[in-house]
């Protein structure tokens, strides 16, 4: 790959995208790939948590809203700044591990990721997944089923 | 987001108010002492008989709208009003601002739940003239509080209505229920037409559903309560409309206590495939129950079944599926 980390919006499947958040099958994948890649090179990690914004009828006020954002970027940054430590510890070079937290409207969660990995020309994308009940698959959806059936161009690693 | 502007409260005398009332609604119904409120911010104060200006309009005051919910029924909703508007007499709703948020339960799920006047006020706004869903408008009180006027329709539920078709299921389901679908029909396409506009109605249940007197529509209502989604935007939407499928079909809910209680022998022919995925005492494989009910439809009732390994994504499949239904709901 010419250039630096992420130069190319060329999708490169050594370019891995870690989504994550606060659960423990999010922890798993984070610690599948630094038990699968340490000690290897010419890997780019990229832990990104989104945050979906609630829809503005869920504010009373502005400020309210503000808080909200806040605190939620807070919390966001405090689970991947941990999951970056897991990185740094098992020896990847700080180079190669970056971290997002990104507010986006989401319709679906799976979309916004999708969204992400394209921007950051990843062409491998690590979920954990959440064995949900069907029940809940039923009237929420399922992130990592969404994922698995409409990436396209990259590879998919679901941890369970 | 929708602008919703406000409007001067429009001044109007005690006596100015009494002759309105005496005129539409009789001299012996003037009460002899009134409030006169603009701000309804504490809609508690707001009682039976006040008057509330809003805009150019007073509006006398009259009960709690009530509402049954979760077997519990006549739950008075202070801040929902029946009302009659003074400068023509007809009968409004009037929706006072009540922000809650909380956690709802359905079938062992957890949801996020708000209710938002700004959301009900943008698809008030969005469905004007719309026969599908109820009319009115928004407008501030002297608070900027998010009022909704809302036309009030006279009729029944279109799930009481259904109870009464037909001498039994067969009369009902050959001679009632295929215009009763194609009236669901368009009601799934009204929630379409929402959910294009990238709003969810966020309740539907079929007691949201009332059947206008005179026209004969039906039509949705209350639009402000909303949840917090996850994955499927509209999942929990698309199951309100295949509970709403089922029991239609069913003409009423088909539940294991009831089949029980009948001593049907229907009973031990059903496994928990055949039940609702959520709520698991009721049975949408009603093909074991009415062998009559064509394939076509029965196989959309079991993508609401605990058997559905696929589900529906949006209105559009499910009204695909619909219209391939409908073509075999004719006589036998």
């Amino acid at each position: 790959m010419k250039g630096g980390y992420m130069d190319s919006k060329i999708a490169n499947n050594r370019n891995i995208l870690i989504a994550v958040d606060e659960s423990e099958n999010a922890k798993r994948a984070v610690l599948y790939v630094k038990d699968l890649l340490a000690g290897l090179s010419g890997f780019h990690i990229t832990l990104i948590t989104i945050i979906p914004e609630p829809p503005e009828d869920y504010f009373m006020s502005e400020s309210e809203k503000t808080e909200w954002v806040k605190d939620n970027f807070v919390s966001a940054r405090r689970i991947i700044e941990g999951y970056h430590k897991i990185f740094s510890e098992a020896g990847f070079r700080e180079e190669d591990v970056k971290s997002h937290a990104v507010m986006k409207k989401c319709a679906s969660i799976a979309e916004c990721i999708l969204n992400e990995k394209d921007n950051l020309a990843c062409g491998t994308v690590v979920i954990g997944r959440r064995g949900i009940s069907k029940k809940e698959e039923f009237i929420f959806g399922s992130t990592s089923s969404k994922i698995l059936h409409t990436a396209k161009d990259c590879s998919i690693w679901v941890i369970e | 987001m929708q602008e919703i502007t406000q409007t001067d409260q429009k001044q109007f005398s005690r006596e100015e108010l009494r002759e309105r009332i005496a005129h539409w609604m009789g001299p012996e119904r003037v009460p002899k002492k009134f409030s006169i409120i603009t701000d309804t911010t504490d809609f508690y104060r707001v009682d039976y008989d006040d008057v509330v200006i809003l805009g150019e309009i007073p509006y006398l005051i009259r009960n709690n709208e009530r509402e049954g919910r979760f077997g519990i029924d006549d739950q008075q909703k202070y801040w929902v009003k029946r009302a009659r508007d003074l400068s023509d007499g007809s009968v409004k709703i009037i929706k006072l601002v009540f922000h809650e948020r909380f956690q709802s339960k359905v079938g062992g799920i957890t949801f996020d739940c708000f209710r938002s006047p700004q959301k009900e006020a943008r698809i008030l706004d969005l469905t004007k003239g719309h026969p599908r869903f109820m009319q009115g408008f928004a407008l501030k009180d002297s608070s900027n509080n998010v009022i909704r006027i809302i036309d009030y329709i006279r009729g029944k539920t279109l799930a009481d209505a259904v109870l009464k078709y037909g001498q039994d299921h067969e009369d009902y389901f050959y001679n009632y229920f295929p215009s009763i679908f194609d009236e669901y029909m368009e009601l799934v396409e009204a929630i379409r037409f929402l959910h294009e506009h990238d709003d969810k109605h966020g309740d539907i249940r079929r007691d949201h559903i009332i059947r206008e007197e005179g026209t004969g529509n039906s039509r949705w209502i209350d639009f402000d309560f909303d949840y917090l989604h996850k994955e499927n935007v509209f999942g929990y939407d698309l199951f309100g409309l295949g509970n709403i499928l089922t029991y239609l079909t069913g003409r009423g809910d088909v539940t294991s206590q009831l089949l029980q209680q009948a001593s049907s022998p229907l009973i031990s022919h059903l496994t928990e495939h055949d039940m609702n995925i959520i709520f698991n005492n009721r049975v949408v494989n009603l093909k074991k129950v009415y062998p009559y009910v064509p394939a076509e439809l029965n196989n959309i009732l079991l993508h609401f079944s605990m058997a559905a390994n696929v589900f529906y994504d949006n209105t559009g499949q499910l009204l695909n599926d619909l219209n391939e239904a409908r073509v075999k709901l004719n006589k036998p």
